[in-house]
Parts: structure tokens; sequence; C-alpha cells
């Protein structure tokens, strides 16, 4: 080995003494940098399955619906422009799970899957085996997700656990996760018709239906709050304890993700929340979409009430769950990350979010994530999307960041402000996953503009939306014409990405 | 032994069953087909066919559980009441008590529908009672008798195909279950 001579020595420290105060200097301009490993920090994660950001108080939404969420806002840094790259939550948390766009991960049906080829590609494998990686999500689809990565799991929490009535029978049978949970939960048992085998199916829709009515529902006037099609049902402290205790006995490096059901479709406010907003309020009118489902403005309302409501419910939970994490000091060495997997929409006649609609409310999404130690809001108003979430979480835990992803580290979390970089939304419900897309809706966010494309719904061909989301927050006025050279750019590069991402698919 | 003399044969047993098997697959079958279109959306032909070994089996054990009634009631009641013509009369008992299930099933079309009037004591005592009743009108009639009998023998064919399949199946899922 050749020896240091003295001058190699001076240069040596030199540029170390250099490297040392650029590194001091490079955080003044984000809050939070990689670890190192002997302090890793643990990882929370929560994700309120369909809580539009347009929805929340503590994104400028009139009704005081998320005080709670403002509170944890105040430590935490705020992504103001934040989407889901799907409008539902199996693109949405697949996209979010893996930093995959739909379009890449295929998980774009109903209870649809990633491709099988690139199950390897998942947040649990990316911040590694040194943390302890735990996972529950009420909500079954991404249990789906969790059985895939199984490898990449140290625990799983069942679906059912912290519920007051759970009657799944696959993860029951969790040496085979994926295949029972898609033959008893998603098939036999799916209460989406009626029972499809004649004894057993049928015995347990009588004795769950038995078990609910015989449940304590007091405190719901809606009902208790529970799944669509799937036979959980649950009371918001129950889980929220059930968090709580949880992430108490959570080791020291641990990532933990939590998908709760709320404030997702059926909307079972608490007594305490129930018609707390029977205002009279409603934002401002907007034309019926001929691809919406046509609910009157009155129905409309109703509905976004009680979601408006069913939001403060679960707001009051997460206040408890803050006011946990803040006597525990768990902030001083986590990373909190608050977001969702898509939106709700209450316009154009539609409600819900199963819908090839892409305006703001459906895939406009929280996200809030405070750094160990943070005591001050920091906002962030350019565009993010999901997919940047799985590569951020890498880069904070001093892993390499994935050469595959498909988002940008978040802006103050290693990444930089792109007020100028396009990010998609897609929506391919009824496309098979394993062919070409040619039925879907994609929305394109590119600085101010967005563009809505539709394609396979209409016999007229392709149609396009454009919004100036500057001065038409609300999405009123389409300024979409093939002479406007914003729509046109806009629209020759998503269809040139739309041909890229289609070219190892068949028709 | 002549406790087991009270019991069916097997000759008489094998198209009872049969007819079991035949409602009772046909059913999740059906079901199936209307599933499979979204499936094959996104699950390749092996996933598909590891799903159907799980229902196969299910129906299997449905199956069993469904033929046990007539047989029991063969033990239970006087051989001239049901064992003597353990055929058509269990084939009757199969398709009333089956009938019923599916009426009930299709009580539960949404998620939140709970036929709760048919499930009462009374309810169900009086759909039973009403089998028990068809089931010995048509064992009174020879020329059902004969019809009920024809169809539970023709039926018989389909179990060299159920049946391996169902075994097959469970020789796939159980090391899965156990072993993972």
């Amino acid at each position: 080995m050749k020896k240091l001579s003295r001058r190699d020595f001076l240069k040596l420290t030199s540029v170390l003494s250099g490297a040392f105060a650029l590194s001091r200097l490079a955080p003044g301009l984000s809050f939070s940098r990689p670890v190192q490993s002997s302090s890793r920090p643990n990882i929370l994660i929560f994700v309120f399955d369909a809580m539009s950001a347009k929805n929340l108080s503590v994104y400028g939404y009139k009704r005081n619906t998320s005080p709670n969420l403002a509170r944890f806002a105040e430590r935490a840094t705020v992504y103001n422009a934040h989407y889901s790259a799907g409008s539902f939550t199996v693109p949405g948390t697949a996209s979010l799970l893996t930093g995959l766009y739909p379009w890449t991960h295929r998980a774009i049906n109903e209870s649809g899957l990633i491709a099988r080829n690139l199950t390897d590609r998942n947040i649990f494998r990316l911040v590694g085996s040194q943390f302890e990686r735990l996972a529950f999500s009420q909500n079954l689809w991404p249990n789906y997700f969790f059985a895939q990565f199984q490898g990449d799991i140290d625990k799983l929490i069942p679906a059912g656990s912290f519920s007051q009535v759970d009657y799944l029978a696959g993860e029951k049978l969790n040496r085979d996760l994926l295949t029972t949970q898609r033959t008893f939960d998603d098939f036999l048992f799916k209460r989406d018709t009626p029972p499809k085998s004649l004894i057993f199916s049928l015995f347990e829709r009588i004795f769950l239906r038995r078990a609910v009515v015989q449940t304590n529902q007091s405190g719901y006037p809606n009902g208790l709050p529970q799944l669509n099609d799937y036979p959980i049902y649950f009371r918001l402290p129950a889980v929220f304890d059930g968090l709580i205790s949880t992430i108490d006995g959570l080791k020291p490096a641990s990532l933990a993700y939590f998908h709760l059901f709320p404030p997702h479709d059926p909307y079972n406010p608490t007594k305490q929340f129930y018609l707390k907003f029977d205002d009279g309020w409603s934002p401002v009118e907007k034309p019926i979409h001929p691809m919406g489902d046509h609910w009157s403005p009155k129905a409309l309302y109703r509905f976004r009430r009680a979601y408006d409501e069913y939001i403060a419910s679960l707001d009051n939970e997460f206040g408890r769950l803050l006011d946990f994490l803040e006597s525990k000091g768990i902030f001083e060495n986590s990373y909190v990350v608050v977001t969702s997997d898509h939106g709700e929409l209450f316009e154009r006649g539609e409600r819900g979010h199963v819908s090839p609609l892409l305006y703001e409310a459906g895939i406009r999404v929280p996200l809030m994530i405070s750094s160990p130690g943070q005591k001050s809001r920091q906002d962030v108003y350019s565009p993010t999307i999901s997919v940047d979430v799985a590569p951020t979480l890498a880069h904070l835990t001093g892993n390499p960041i994935p050469d595959w992803r498909e988002g940008e580290l978040l802006p103050l979390m290693g990444g930089k402000e792109l007020p100028d970089r396009s990010i998609f939304t897609l929506y391919a419900l009824k496309n098979p996953a394993i062919s070409k897309l040619s039925r879907l809706s994609i929305a394109m966010r590119k600085g101010n503009y967005k563009l809505i494309f539709y394609r396979g719904y209409s016999h007229d061909g392709d149609q396009f939306e454009l919004y100036d989301l500057q001065n038409d927050a609300e999405e009123l006025k389409d300024l979409y014409s093939d002479d406007l050279p914003v729509a046109k750019a806009m629209r020759d590069e998503l269809l040139a990405k739309l041909e890229a991402v289609n070219a190892p698919y068949k028709s | 032994m002549a406790i087991f003399n009270r019991l069916p044969n097997l000759k008489q047993i094998a198209p009872v069953y049969a007819v079991c098997v035949i409602v009772i697959y046909s059913w999740t079958t059906l079901w199936l087909f209307w599933k499979l279109p979204s499936w094959l959306f996104y699950m390749n032909a092996g996933e598909i066919a590891l799903v159907y070994a799980y229902l196969l089996v299910t129906n299997f054990l449905e199956s069993l559980l469904a033929v046990c009634i007539p047989i029991a009631l063969g033990f239970i009641l006087p051989p001239k009441w049901f064992r003597d013509s353990f055929v058509s009369r269990g084939t009757s008992l199969v398709l009333l008590g089956l009938g019923y299930f599916m009426f009930l099933a299709y009580q539960f079309q949404a998620k939140e529908d709970y036929p709760s009037v048919l499930l009462k004591l009374w309810s169900v005592a009086l759909a039973l009672g009403l089998i028990a009743f068809l089931v010995f009108i048509i064992g009174k009639v020879p020329s059902l008798n004969k019809v009920l009998e024809f169809i539970a023998e023709q039926a018989t064919i389909l179990l060299y195909i159920y049946i391996p399949l169902s075994l097959v199946s469970l020789l796939i899922v159980l090391p899965r279950l156990l072993l993972g």
C-alpha cells in the first residue's frame, strides 16, 4: 500500500473538513437527513383510507374537520399539493408501498395484485431488515399486498384485530395467506352478492349478521364503523387503543405501517360528531359530469356531511394517539407520516372514488411528515405524489435510493422542489392488468395546470379537460383546446408517456 | 352388527350423495363463472387453479356434511319411513333442503340484508316441517319416486369426476395449509 505523505494527509484533512462543513450547511435547507446506523429512528406510517385533503380543515376546508391533524401539522412538514397515483385503494396503496406508478405495478383492478416480478420493490424491503417491519391494514386489499411481501414483513397484524366483529377466514389459515384470503374472504364469504357456497357461506352470513345485531352499537347513530363487503365491524376508540398498545410495544428501529379503513364509506360518525356539520353549507355547485353517477345535490350534501363528520370522529381519536406519542416522547426519535391512499368526491353528480373522474377531491390527499425532534411546521407547495414516499423512506433510513424508482425524493426530506415536474394519477379499473391500457383516465399535473384524459369511455375517441389550478382551484373552467400551447404540450407529453408504458403489453 | 344394518348401504348412498354434489358444486361453480372474468384481469392460470382447488375442497366437505342428514334419518327413523326407499326420499330431501338453502341465500342479496323472520325458530321449523311433509308425499307417488331415482342414478356419473378432483385438491391444499 502506498504510504501517505504529509501533503496527502493535509489534502485529505482539508477535503474531510470541507465535507463536514458542507454537511452542516446542507441540512439547513432540509429538516431531515439520512440517519447513521447507530441511531435509527422509528418510522410510523398512518394511512387513512379515502381521506381527501380537500375535506380537511388543516388544508383549508371550511368545516373544522381536523383540529388534531392541524395540531400534528404544527410539528410536521406539510405537503400542500400531494396526490395519490391511484384513485382507489388498490392502485393508490400499491403505489405508496412500491414507489411505482400503477401502469408499472399493475395493481389496477378491484382486489388486484402487484405484478409478480415486482413484489421485491416495497417499502419494507427498502428500509431493510435492520428495522423490525410491522404491517396492519383494516382494509383487506392492502393485506393482499402484504401477503405478496410476506418475506419482507416481520410482523403482520390481522385485519380484524381491534374489531368488535371479525369473521375473516383467510388470515386464520395464514400459512397460505394469499390464496386463502382470495378464496374465502374475497370470494366465498364476500358480502357483495348472495353467499357463494350453500352451506358454509350461508351459515357464515347468518352467524355474522346475528353477531352484528347482538353487538353493542351505542354511540354510533349510523351503526358501527365497518368495512365494505368484508365482515369486520369496529369501534374507533378500540382501534386506536390497539394502535397505541402496538406502538408502545415497538422495538427501537421499527417501521410500522398502519392502514385504517375510516373515513372510507360507509360513513359512520360517533354520536359526538353526528349531525355536527348539518349547517346547510355546500361548496360551489358544479355541473353534472356525464360519467358521474348522477346523484342529486341534496344527496351529495348528505353524503358530504356524513363524511365530514366521520373525518371529525377519526380526527378526535387521532388526537388521543397524538397525546400518547407526545407523552412517550416518540416524536423525538421517529418519523411520523400521515397520508391517504386516495380521496373522495362529492361533486358533478359523483360520489365516492371508484370513478374515472379524477378531480382534485378524489386524488389530492394529505401528506404530513414529522421528522425526529421537529418542533415547527414547514410547508411544501410544489406538487408531490405517493410514489415519492418509498424512495424518500429509503433515503431517510440511510439506504440507497433505488434506481428503479419512479418518484423523486420529497422536498425537505432530501429532495428539492420541482414545481414543473409532471405527476400522474391513473384510473383503469376495467382494464385487464395484463393488457395494454386502453380504457382508463389519467390526471396529469404539471405546474399550475392539470390535464384530465379519458380513453375508452366514448365513441368520440380520446377526451381531454384542462384546468388552471392556480386561478380555478374548483376546476370549473375547462380550458382545453388543441390550439392552446400548454394544452398541446401536456397532451403530447401524456400520450407519449402512455405509449411508452403500453409498449411492453399486447392489446 | 345390527346397529350398522340400520344404515343404508353404499349403493343407496352414492346416488343421493351425487345429488348433493351436483347442487353444492354447481352453486359455487356458477358464482365462480361470474367472478372469473375479473380474476382473469390479474391472476394467472396457476393462481386461479389453486383457488379452485380450495373451492373444491370446501364443496367436498359441504357435500359430505349434506349427505349425513339423509343417512342420519335413515338410521334414526323406522326403515319403512325412510331407509327402504332411501334413494328417492333421500334425493327429494336433499333437493328440497338445498333448495331451501338457496332460497335463504338469495335473501342476502346485499350486505345489509338480514332475513330475520326467515331465521326465527318457528320459521325454520315451519320450513323443515314443510320439507318433511313434501318428502313424505313424494314418497307416496311411485312415478315421482322413479323419476327421482333415475335422476340420482344418472348423477352418480359425476362422482367419477368430482370426487377424484376433490381428492387431488385436498392433496394440494392440505400441505399448503399445514406446511405453508
